[in-house]
């Protein structure tokens, strides 16, 4: 407790533009700019314990796995906030996180170069904690066309689901796919498409944790995460931008 | 004055020239049979450093001609490597094969233009496909080394089991593991088998285009029952033993293990890619690189298995 408050101390008495000329440990020349965007003037702190793992290339720059995972700060934690610094479109998605899930998330996204992937924890102290990781790709993954646009299967699968519960030494992790072709609107005469809204919710149906992506998730997601709790059932709920809502047994 | 500016100019240029060397492969034809030629490739990836020369190609030079299995990564490999043939031999040459569609086995065809260059069918077509996309990734991985290279496709497809030519009697095998397309090339009168991609040896495998483990397997098995005196894998040392092939057999095997029982116990790409390699394979080169490119390839698939 004492920590923390001597910390809190120590944070209010630094200027945001001291902050500011915190360096980036990744080097990336567009760092000061997304954190405008993204956490604005907040306070932040670069925070090893907030961890983005990921291949050291991509090999396929439409299907890069990434996993965020903010365990360490576990039940302290407002939001979590991803983005590729030098995607065309760099939100990949926000987290908000429920004590009966484990905040670490597992899914693919495209990446358009070789960029720094940055996860921003809000925890409840009003500070944003950064993690992050540089991916080496040779490009091009938001402006290829996705593969339902060469193939109609999509079009009759639409958000179909397939998931699977897999007990864990504590608690089960699950991982679900669901088909949806995750268009960016980047690519010529293709519209934007894409999932924005995922909701894990109880067998009630109330809303646990929850996620809002933005185009940069792969194709046909496939998204891991883990509860606490094995012995209780779950559902899963979409919605895309063009009001699509799907939703079922998990 | 004006001379020691000169001279300091000179003395720059010298420098700059020194630097500016022209790039070369130093090809160095190895005869590991009578009158088969064997190139060499280092166990590397590609980079500006090796230029693209990862890969073994050969020739054999027989009374009617020469036949050339692969013309490496760039129309710079071509040349040199068409330069080296002439080194060896006046004869002409009678027949080029492009074993498989990656770009490091055709991307020399421009130099032998004016010659027969002969696929399986299947090849061509990826070839036509995936051939610029190819290219264009080498520009990027290599460099300089690539200057002036285009795809050139064979201007023949196979439609025979054996080909002669002089003395020699090559049978043609139609393989698939690797890329869904990959020739397999026996001398029967030298019992020289040229693997292409089918065997990679001390150097790990890649998996971008194979249509599954279990394909593979079991052209390895095949080719254990083929009775040769020296094996020439596309990738890696040559060998008269059986080493290779077991190598490859339980690379694959333990491939498709750690693939198979991820997915069952439900672990992400990024679990996946951590695992350490088997000690069984510390001896091959970027087993860790090629590791990951793998679990990029091929497992959705077993994911997809246990949904």
């Amino acid at each position: 407790m004492k920590a923390t408050v001597a910390a809190w101390v120590l944070c209010a008495a630094i200027p945001a533009s001291v902050q500011a000329a915190t360096p980036d440990p990744l080097n990336s020349p567009l760092w000061d700019y997304m954190r405008k965007q993204f956490i604005g003037d907040d306070e932040f702190v670069f925070d090893e314990r907030v961890k983005v793992e990921l291949p050291e290339f991509a090999e396929d720059p439409t299907q890069v796995p990434i996993t965020i995972n903010a365990e360490a700060l576990s039940g302290n934690i407002q939001r979590i906030v991803t983005w590729a610094d030098l995607n065309p479109i760099q939100h990949i998605f926000t987290y908000y996180p429920h004590p009966q899930i484990v905040p670490r998330v597992s899914l693919r996204i495209k990446v358009q170069q070789g960029t720094a992937i940055r996860a921003a924890v809000l925890t409840k102290d009003n500070v944003w904690h950064v993690g992050g990781n540089y991916l080496d790709a040779a490009g091009g993954g938001c402006t290829a066309p996705s593969a339902a646009n060469a193939d109609p299967y999509w079009e009759s699968h639409l958000g179909e689901m397939k998931s699977r519960f897999f007990p864990r030494s504590e608690g089960g992790r699950y991982k679900f796919k669901v088909i949806h072709p995750m268009d960016t609107g980047l690519v010529d005469a293709i519209p934007e498409f894409y999932i924005q809204q995922v909701a894990v919710r109880s067998e009630s149906g109330q809303a646990l944790a929850r996620m809002e992506l933005s185009q940069p998730v792969s194709e046909n997601p496939v998204i891991t995460f883990d509860v606490r709790d094995s012995t209780r059932k779950h559902r899963i709920w979409l919605r895309d931008n063009g009001g699509n809502e799907f939703e079922q047994d998990l | 004055m004006l001379n020691k500016i000169i001279v300091a100019l000179g003395a720059l240029l010298a420098s700059q020239m020194i630097f500016a060397a022209p790039l070369s492969y130093q090809l160095n034809p190895t005869e590991i049979a009578p009158n088969t030629w064997v190139l060499q490739g280092k166990l590397e990836d590609f980079s500006s450093k090796n230029g693209g020369n990862i890969v073994n190609t050969g020739f054999v030079v027989t009374e009617e001609g020469v036949l050339v299995i692969d013309t490496g990564p760039s129309l710079k490999y071509g040349q040199e490597m068409r330069a080296a043939i002439r080194r060896i031999t006046d004869k002409p040459i009678k027949y080029v094969f492009n074993t498989h569609h990656h770009p490091d086995h055709f991307l020399g065809n421009q130099a032998f233009k004016d010659i027969e260059i002969l696929s399986l069918p299947k090849t061509k077509q990826q070839l036509r496909q995936h051939g610029d996309a190819f290219a264009g990734n080498m520009y990027r991985l290599v460099g300089d080394w690539m200057r002036s290279t285009d795809v050139l496709l064979p201007t023949k497809t196979i439609d025979k089991d054996s080909l002669v030519l002089g003395s020699h009697r090559f049978k043609l095998m139609p393989f698939a593991g690797h890329t869904g397309s990959d020739l397999v090339v026996l001398d029967e009168k030298t019992g020289v088998l040229f693997a292409s991609d089918i065997v990679f040896y001390q150097r790990a495998l890649t998996t971008p285009h194979t249509p599954g483990i279990a394909v593979w397997l079991g052209e390895i098995q095949k080719l254990k029952n083929i009775k040769y005196n020296y094996l020439v894998p596309g990738h890696g040392p040559i060998t008269q033993d059986k080493k290779p092939l077991y190598q490859m057999e339980a690379y694959l095997n333990w491939l498709d293990d750690i693939l198979t029982s991820s997915a069952k116990a439900g672990l992400s790409m990024t679990e996946v890619i951590n695992i350490p390699i088997s000690e069984a394979f510390s001896d091959i080169e970027l087993s860790r690189h090629e590791f990951i490119r793998t679990v990029a390839h091929l497992y959705p698939q077993y994911e997809e298995r246990f949904f």
